[in-house]
């Protein structure tokens, strides 16, 4: 269990458990309650022998109770009650009591669910029966190979090729397809239309920005969006900047909506027709999901029916003995995606509609949020725009500028990533754009009326210190234009729901991978040494160093970054070599077919989605691609139980 | 031991100024930087204020030099609000650079904040080590080594990995219950608890080898300087962290422990209070012989604060006063006093 840390700090509470305040009121459905009947009468609530409320008015009870139930029965003096359910979606609303029940909550989306869903729609008829859909997300195939190249290179004495995360899509494909999926795709080109809207959505907040004014309010800099932990922490605990944050879905929900609403539509199936699982490195995701927002009213349906993370899939493919070592037949054969644009794909009207798979958009391996920007400035640009970088504190926080030829800065941006990082590009957005860092104390303090105190003089100084510099902005004084939060320390390929860093036997922690596997020797028979329920889904037990029996050492840290960095490398693998370094570099020289193919593949989905480009299609454009997020009144003023 | 008022050459005490801090809640706590001008409150609201006097014109360049805060008739006002802690915050202190803050919470959780110019502070960690709520904590009086006290009976020491984060390099396990209250040695080679198991403790990073060990009261164990690890090693070179000293004589829950430099050398005095009002005062003197310590009672004040309970003990810091204390009780009074060399 791994929450990420943002989220799990919003919801540690030692005390609170679930109770009357976290049940949403049950809505009244039946008609016009007889209200008339009970005005100042006394009504008490009966229970049947089948277990069902009634409420009664207090009189007729106290007639004779023992007729009670037939009376209730022939529904003559009682109104029955719903009885009150409480589901994932309901307690989102305070979230308080995610630490305690977590494990209730997670069995609503696990693996099991999956399985259960499948036997179910087996022997379902043809009216209920759904299309069940796969989306798999690149981070979590890249821990997936990443562990696979480990265990291999430990268990075998001959030096391997790294198992890159195609190999694994295509194993997972098979193995999917094998237990009832007949649809199995990567989200990268869910992504890519995310980052499109996403750098959409950029050019609208500048503009409005460059406006000033009350529009300019909130407009930039601009956040991230992709990431449920930063969005939970954000809507429980800094409020206000929540205007700051990207409306634009995450690849996941852009996910859910292309498989409900444009695959499903070509299909002939109405949304809840279609049963969408998704795979993600990240516990919080689960909780994305179940939003409010992603709930279509009409169908009863969620656009993600079901979040599973890396680790949960790992955990399906033991429970059905799948191993993931073997290869499967072609997997190796270069793919479509980045072979010549297959022009019969693109315009067929065929049922059988694939997505480009694995597209690699460059820049950070949490989705390239960041760069898109920057490279779509980069392109725009009248004149040449020059692309520095600076590593702030530590690597999982750094800026990035872009300058022209005259030395002005046309952008500024960060990447900032880990839940430390994120409170200090918290702080540093609420004291530049001037809003209050929070509730609470901080806004009456700061605004007490004390007439030229220290903060007063330390602006002058400030102010003084600016005036001397000249107009020209310099770096350190621009605010930021755009920043890539993300909640995990080392970004999404560190996600909690990644599967559990494998360490080379004999506690030799310097083997890199793809080395010859000189550090253990032993074969071990499986060809995976490894403890499969430490690293299933909800069972594992968080930090502790487990010795398995075949030896091998599992750092269950979560966050271990030697581990980290290898799955990062893993992301970046291609089947061409060449690929890694200017993939990682960001030079964004890999727009090999693939791109072009989901440029075309965009245009498609988009005006088959939206029509045509007027304001109907437009508003259409902002229900399926964008979102709105809901602060959470925080419950800190409320001092019932004080605990020293 | 008496009370301040009975001698003349006693300081004198009054109240100079209250802060209305427009905390939402209860102070649990303050803390001065170590320059005395600034003041840090913890509060249950789950903030942290920052607080400094604004200077009066004329008294502008008094009191500076000598590192006395000069505690004119200037307004207390809030320089800044830490923000994070989800729920109460239980504690706060500088380090003895002042350059980090760290506080702590119910929420389980410990935070480093480095102090920057202008008012600013930027978060260094955010460390979710502890499974209960954190009591307190304890800077040590000269490296960058914080400690912490737990409701989870532990105690846990950081350090910081210049190449990443904050990280927690040693628990201490040994209390029955809530770690109250933390104090290091002024020498800053000795960390003292108070606990809810009614016990003081004292821990030592010792040099003491498996074998050695085994023949406890060896001349050559002895207690090393805390430095903190290497961030490669997790471990901590040749020592580790023993327990030197239990001492059972409070019969209630301890809640409180300071330990100032005193006057009689050594290791200084340790001075507890708790729920059985009694305030205790101990001298330290180090056994070349063992590295077991075996504090001595020199003074022991019952009923403090009546028959309420005593919360906090402090030494004061000045030179020359290194034998004047405070407690503070539930009776809401502040009492100030003196060890009484003579009837020591």
């Amino acid at each position: 269990m791994a929450f990420s840390g943002a989220l799990t700090l919003t919801d540690l509470n030692d005390f609170i458990s679930p109770s009357q305040a976290c049940i949403k009121p049950v809505e009244q459905t039946n008609g016009k309650p007889k209200q008339e009947e009970y005005v100042g009468a006394k009504t008490e609530i009966v229970v049947d022998s089948t277990g069902s409320y009634y409420e009664v008015s207090s009189g007729s009870v106290e007639l004779n109770t023992t007729t009670l139930p037939s009376r209730v029965n022939n529904e003559i003096s009682g109104t029955k009650l719903e009885q009150a359910q409480i589901s994932l979606n309901d307690c989102l609303a305070c979230s308080g009591c995610i630490t305690s029940a977590e494990s209730v909550l997670i069995t609503l989306q696990s693996h099991t669910e999956v399985f259960t869903f499948l036997e179910h729609n087996q022997d379902a008829c043809d009216d209920t029966k759904k299309l069940p859909v796969l989306s798999i997300a690149p981070q979590s195939l890249a821990s997936l190979a990443t562990a696979l190249s480990a265990s291999l290179s430990s268990s075998s004495t001959s030096s391997s090729s790294p198992i890159t995360p195609l190999q694994v899509l295509r194993r997972v494909t098979t193995f999917c397809n094998s237990i009832g999926f007949p649809h199995v795709v990567d989200i990268t080109f869910a992504r890519h239309l995310a980052l499109q809207e996403h750098v959409l959505e950029f050019e609208e907040r500048k503009e409005r920005d460059s406006k000033g004014g009350q529009d300019a309010q909130g407009a930039l800099p601009m956040l991230a969006s992709a990431c449920p932990g930063w969005i939970c922490y954000a809507e429980k605990a800094h409020a206000e900047m929540l205007p700051f944050v990207a409306t634009t879905k995450s690849p996941q929900q852009v996910m859910g909506t292309l498989v409900k609403e444009w695959l499903g539509t070509r299909m002939g199936l109405t949304p809840d027709k279609v049963y969408h699982v998704s795979v993600m490195p990240c516990y919080d995701k689960k909780l994305e999901a179940s939003r409010q927002d992603f709930y279509n009213d009409v169908y009863s349906t969620r656009d993600v029916d079901c979040v599973i993370t890396t680790g949960e899939l790992e955990l399906m493919m033991k429970e059905r003995g799948w191993d993931l070592s073997v290869p499967v037949p072609g997997e190796l054969d270069e793919d479509i995606s980045f072979g010549s644009l297959p022009q019969s794909l693109v315009n067929s009207n065929a049922d059988d509609i694939r997505f480009p798979e694995l597209l690699q958009h460059p820049g950070s391996s949490s989705g390239s949020y960041l760069h898109s920007i920057i490279f779509h400035l980069q392109r725009k640009s009248d004149v040449p725009l020059t692309l520095t970088s600076k590593v702030m504190r530590n690597s999982d926080y750094e800026e990035f500028l872009l300058t022209t030829p005259t030395g002005k800065i046309a952008f500024k941006g960060a990447k900032c990533y880990g839940f430390r990082n994120l409170q200090n590009v918290v702080r540093k957005v609420g004291r530049e754009r001037g809003v209050r860092t929070a509730g609470g104390a901080a806004g009456r303090m700061a605004g007490r009326a004390t007439g030229g105190g220290i903060r007063d003089r330390m602006k002058r100084k400030a102010g003084a210190a600016t005036n001397g510099a000249g107009p020209e902005e310099n770096a350190d004084d621009k605010g930021y234009d755009y920043v890539e939060v993300m909640a995990c320390p080392g970004g999404c390929v560190n996600g909690g729901g990644q599967l559990k860093p494998i360490l080379p036997k004999n506690g030799n922690q310097t083997s890199t991978l793809g080395t010859s596997g000189a550090a253990g020797t032993s074969v071990d028979a499986e060809g995976y040494p490894r403890d499969w329920e430490q690293n299933g889904g909800g069972t594992g037990t968080g930090t502790d160093t487990v010795q398995t029996q075949s030896g091998v050492v599992m750092n269950a840290k979560w966050g271990d970054k030697d581990w980290t960095g290898k799955v990062e490398v893993t992301y970046w693998l291609t089947g061409e070599p060449s690929s890694l370094s200017s993939a990682i570099s960001g030079s964004g020289s890999s727009q090999g077919g693939g791109m072009a193919w989901a440029d075309e593949m965009a245009v498609r989905v988009l005006t088959e989605m939206c029509g045509s480009d007027d304001d109907e299609g437009v508003k259409t454009r902002r229900r399926l691609f964008r979102t709105e997020y809901h602060a959470v009144q925080s419950d800190v003023g409320n001092g019932l139980a004080v605990k020293w | 031991m008496e009370g301040s008022s009975s001698s003349g050459s006693d300081p004198a005490f009054k109240s100079s100024q209250t802060i209305h801090t427009e905390h939402l809640k209860t102070v649990r706590a303050v803390a001065w930087s170590p320059a005395g001008k600034t003041l840090a409150t913890a509060s249950f609201d789950s903030n942290v204020g920052i607080w400094e006097q604004e200077r009066d014109d004329d008294a502008d360049e008094d009191g500076g030099e000598d590192g006395e805060a000069g505690l004119g008739n200037g307004e207390w006002e809030c320089i800044g609000t830490l923000e994070g802690h989800e729920t109460e915050c239980k504690s706060v202190a500088y380090s003895a650079s002042g350059t980090l803050l760290a506080s702590c919470s119910r929420d389980k959780s410990v935070w480093i904040w480095e102090v920057q110019p202008d008012a600013e502070f930027e978060c260094m960690g955010v460390l979710l080590e502890h499974s209960q709520d954190v009591k307190c904590v304890a800077w040590h009086p000269q490296e960058e080594i914080l400690a912490s006290g737990s409701y989870d009976d532990t105690i846990k020491l950081y350090v910081d990995d210049p190449s990443d984060d904050w990280y927690c390099f040693t628990t201490l396990k040994g209390h029955d219950s809530t770690v109250w209250s933390l104090a290091w040695s002024p020498c800053g080679r000795y960390l003292a608890s108070a606990s809810d198991d009614k016990t003081l403790r004292i821990w030592a990073y010792a040099d003491i080898s498996a074998t050695a060990a085994e023949n406890a009261g060896e001349k050559n164990n002895k207690v090393l300087q805390v430095k903190p690890p290497s961030a490669l090693t997790s471990g901590q070179g040749d020592g580790r962290w023993v327990q030197v000293s239990v001492v059972e004589d409070a019969e209630r829950s301890l809640y409180s422990v300071s330990w100032g430099k005193g006057k009689s050398g050594g290791l200084g005095w340790v001075a507890s209070v708790g729920g059985d009002g009694t305030l205790r005062v101990y001298d330290i003197q180090e056994d070349p012989s063992s590295v077991a310590l075996k504090p001595k009672l020199i003074a022991s004040i019952p009923d403090a604060h009546g028959v309420y309970d005593v919360n906090g003990v402090s030494w004061n810091p000045r030179q020359g006063f290194e034998d004047v204390l405070a407690t503070v009780g539930d009776d809401g009074s502040v009492k100030i006093w003196r060890v009484d060399s003579e009837k020591r």
